[in-house]
């Protein structure tokens, strides 16, 4: 009989848990995983999961403003979608973080005391009815190709949420190009809507990738999840991809991009393009993008106004 | 003395059937105070886009899992055809011999449409 | 001929009221995705509050289908003195924005809720035996989604005051008393109302039957069940209304008056 696992040795069970992964299993929530697996998911997720939170803000500015029934009930079902995959993601995260003791409460004041942080493009404003169909349209659109490179990751719940999630971001997709269609194929100032837009995202668009290396801004989790098989590209693989997606589609709507040095290298089979800003990823990391601290409010005067809620029904124990 | 306990959010496990006859199906976690808000909660958290017959919602911890250990009384050797219809597979050929069909799992599951009278 | 013109002027008075209810019941329930007490409930109000859109929007094309104009139009391009919503439905859903300092009352909202999904549940039960067949039809479909609706908010309702939880408790009394003097607005049926129920399109004795309705569930959380339902501040079924509606409505056809005539 082989020895009890709870007598191997911290090497024996890391072995073992490498010669899972590798072989294709899923860890799940209640197994053995290195303190390094743990922590990676931890932020990985939570951050992931709270980004769909303050993710649904952006488009919720536009909920009670959009132009028609129709839109008005689609644009209402997006930001649903957001807020059911901020869900997801928490308990996923929240599972993963039983063993340190924390829960969604503590999930909550991370986020609001700066710690858990949240992804570059939802600092951003959204301006006008463009930005909302651009979100949809684009952001969505770099979200889904990040998405999918983890649709098989290691870690078994994370996986299984994101089949979920990209279920549901083909509709999002979906939605955010029916608006735009509509836009690009409107009048003079429809059309200017669009471009606005494109011009205003653009650098979050590229910077929501994520660093080429560690070089640019010193830190990179991407080694890290790449080994432990949590994703299989880098962060400039899956940007490439955006770009092969979507720069022929912008440009066939008569739009343009703002780089001038934008083109594919057939040579190399690459995209280059002009660097965006990266020192920004460090400025929305702090919550000091244009509408950090706007959004950040929202979600504390939310917190704490229904805090009577969660006292009230909380459950009484002898 | 009551006291309160920390927290809102238990942890619920939800599951759902599609149709009278389909099995039931995990879907997620949710949390919620108690029972009535998490049944309440459940649909619309993760069935929105699709028709469900039933739901049940299951308080995480009254739900035993498998430790690791536990996990390894799951493997089997394979060995046991006795068990099934591919043991007796043999019978088909036998009952051609007596110009009988063969009664296999096909021919049994359709006869709970009702069975047709003949000679 | 005087007959005839009064029956469609009631009728499209009636579409009126209910599609106009539904859609500002819908926008304070816009307002308040991703400010609910908790994720999951965030996610399951925002079901209703789609359903109700959904139901505004047929109202609407019920009266586009009498010629009274497009269905977006009708939502969106009619000032404040020409809907006919009830006041109590319009009311902000607390001081500040949507966008900036909402201070929602989670309160207000669960009683709202509670009080107009019980009387419209109440009117679409009647409804569908409305003489006004294209309405009656419709009233069958609707009233598949109101279960939801309505267990959702009377579980909401009864939860919270009956957790034997002070501040829980006095908070939803104030909501209740805040809500209740202006709640006969949702029952009211405007100047045409006796011709409504003449007509069969609708029966009169809704505000009875609501109370009917209520009151075990006041008596299951130990409320008083003396009500005193009033119309403070006018009846928005004949176009009185509040600067509140004046804000929402702004907001709400704020893209679609940037340029009317455009398709979005």
């Amino acid at each position: 009989m082989n020895v009890l696992f709870n007598e191997m040795t911290e090497q024996e069970k890391l072995n073992h848990f490498i010669a899972r992964i590798e072989a294709g299993e899923k860890i799940e929530a209640d197994d053995w995983m290195p303190e390094d697996y743990r922590g990676t998911l931890i932020k990985l997720i939570s951050m992931h999961g709270i980004s769909e939170i303050m993710g649904a803000l952006p488009e919720k500015e536009w909920v009670p403003k959009a132009p028609t029934l129709n839109r008005k009930l689609g644009i209402m079902a997006k930001v649903q979608d957001e807020m059911g995959h901020g869900q997801i993601l928490l308990r996923v995260a929240e599972d993963l973080l039983k063993p340190c003791g924390k829960k969604r409460d503590d999930l909550m004041q991370d986020l609001f005391n700066g710690d858990l942080k949240f992804h570059n493009v939802f600092h951003m404003e959204a301006k006008t009815w463009g930005d909302a169909g651009l979100i949809g349209w684009l952001v969505d659109g770099a979200a889904i190709i990040s998405q999918t490179n983890m649709l098989g990751s290691s870690y078994g719940p994370y996986s299984r949420a994101l089949h979920r999630i990209c279920a549901e971001e083909v509709f999002h997709a979906q939605h955010g190009e029916a608006i735009i269609m509509a836009l690009a194929e409107g009048t003079e100032q429809q059309r200017k809507l669009v471009q606005d837009s494109i011009d205003y995202w653009w650098e979050s668009l590229l910077l929501f990738f994520g660093p080429p290396s560690k070089k640019e801004v010193g830190s990179s989790k991407q080694d890290i999840t790449i080994k432990y098989r949590i994703r299989t590209s880098t962060n400039e693989e899956l940007r490439q991809a955006f770009f092969s997606k979507y720069v022929k589609r912008i440009l066939s709507l008569g739009y343009t991009i703002p780089d001038q040095t934008l083109r594919f290298d057939k040579e190399s089979e690459t995209w280059i393009y002009r660097q965006p800003d990266w020192g920004k990823l460090k400025v929305y990391a702090r919550n000091e993008g244009p509408r950090s601290q706007g959004r950040l409010s929202l979600r504390r005067i939310s917190y704490e106004n229904n805090k009577w809620v969660r006292e009230a029904l909380a459950p009484k124990v002898m | 003395m009551v006291t309160r306990q920390e927290t809102y959010f238990e942890e619920f496990e939800v599951f759902s059937r599609k149709t009278q006859s389909s099995p039931v199906q995990y879907h997620f976690s949710l949390l919620a105070p108690n029972e009535d808000i998490a049944i309440m909660m459940a649909q619309e958290n993760f069935m929105r886009r699709e028709a469900v017959d039933d739901i049940w919602v299951v308080k995480r911890q009254n739900i035993r899992k498998m430790t690791v250990e536990e996990k390894k009384t799951l493997q089997r050797m394979d060995n046991k055809d006795y068990r099934t219809t591919k043991g007796y597979g043999y019978l088909k050929k036998k009952w051609r011999k007596y110009e009988q069909g063969m009664l296999d799992e096909k021919e049994i599951m359709s006869w709970g449409g009702g069975v047709t009278n003949e000679e | 001929m005087k007959n005839e013109a009064l029956k469609n002027i009631s009728i499209k008075e009636l579409l009126l009221q209910l599609a106009d209810d539904d859609f500002i019941h819908s926008y304070r329930g816009a307002e308040w995705l991703g400010l609910a007490p908790h994720i999951e409930e965030d996610v399951a109000s925002a079901s209703i509050s789609q359903d109700t859109m959904g139901h505004a929007a047929i109202f609407y094309k019920l009266l586009e289908e009498l010629g009274e104009g497009d269905a977006d139009r009708l939502a969106h391009d009619r000032p404040a003195k020409e809907r006919r919503n009830a006041i109590i439905l319009e009311a902000a859903n607390g001081p500040g924005y949507y966008m900036k300092d909402p201070d929602y009352d989670w309160a207000f909202a669960v009683v709202r809720n509670y009080f107009y999904t019980e009387a419209k549940a109440i009117k679409i039960q009647s409804l569908q035996s409305s003489s006004y067949e294209p309405l009656a039809e419709v009233a069958q479909k609707v009233q598949m989604e109101l279960y939801y609706h309505l267990m959702h908010w009377k579980m909401w309702f009864v939860q919270l005051l009956g957790s034997h939880h002070a501040d829980a408790v006095s908070r939803m009394k104030a909501a209740i008393d805040k809500t209740l003097p202006d709640f006969a607005g949702v029952f009211s049926l405007g100047q045409y109302g006796e011709e409504m129920v003449e007509l069969g399109l609708i029966d009169g004795g809704i505000q009875k039957k609501w109370v009917e309705a209520v009151t075990p569930i006041f008596e299951s959380v130990g409320l008083a069940t003396t009500f005193k339902i009033g119309m403070a501040k006018g009846d928005g079924r004949n176009g009185v209304h509040t600067e509140d509606l004046e804000a929402a409505l702004e907001t709400l056809s704020e893209v679609y008056a940037s340029d009317k005539a455009a398709s979005w």
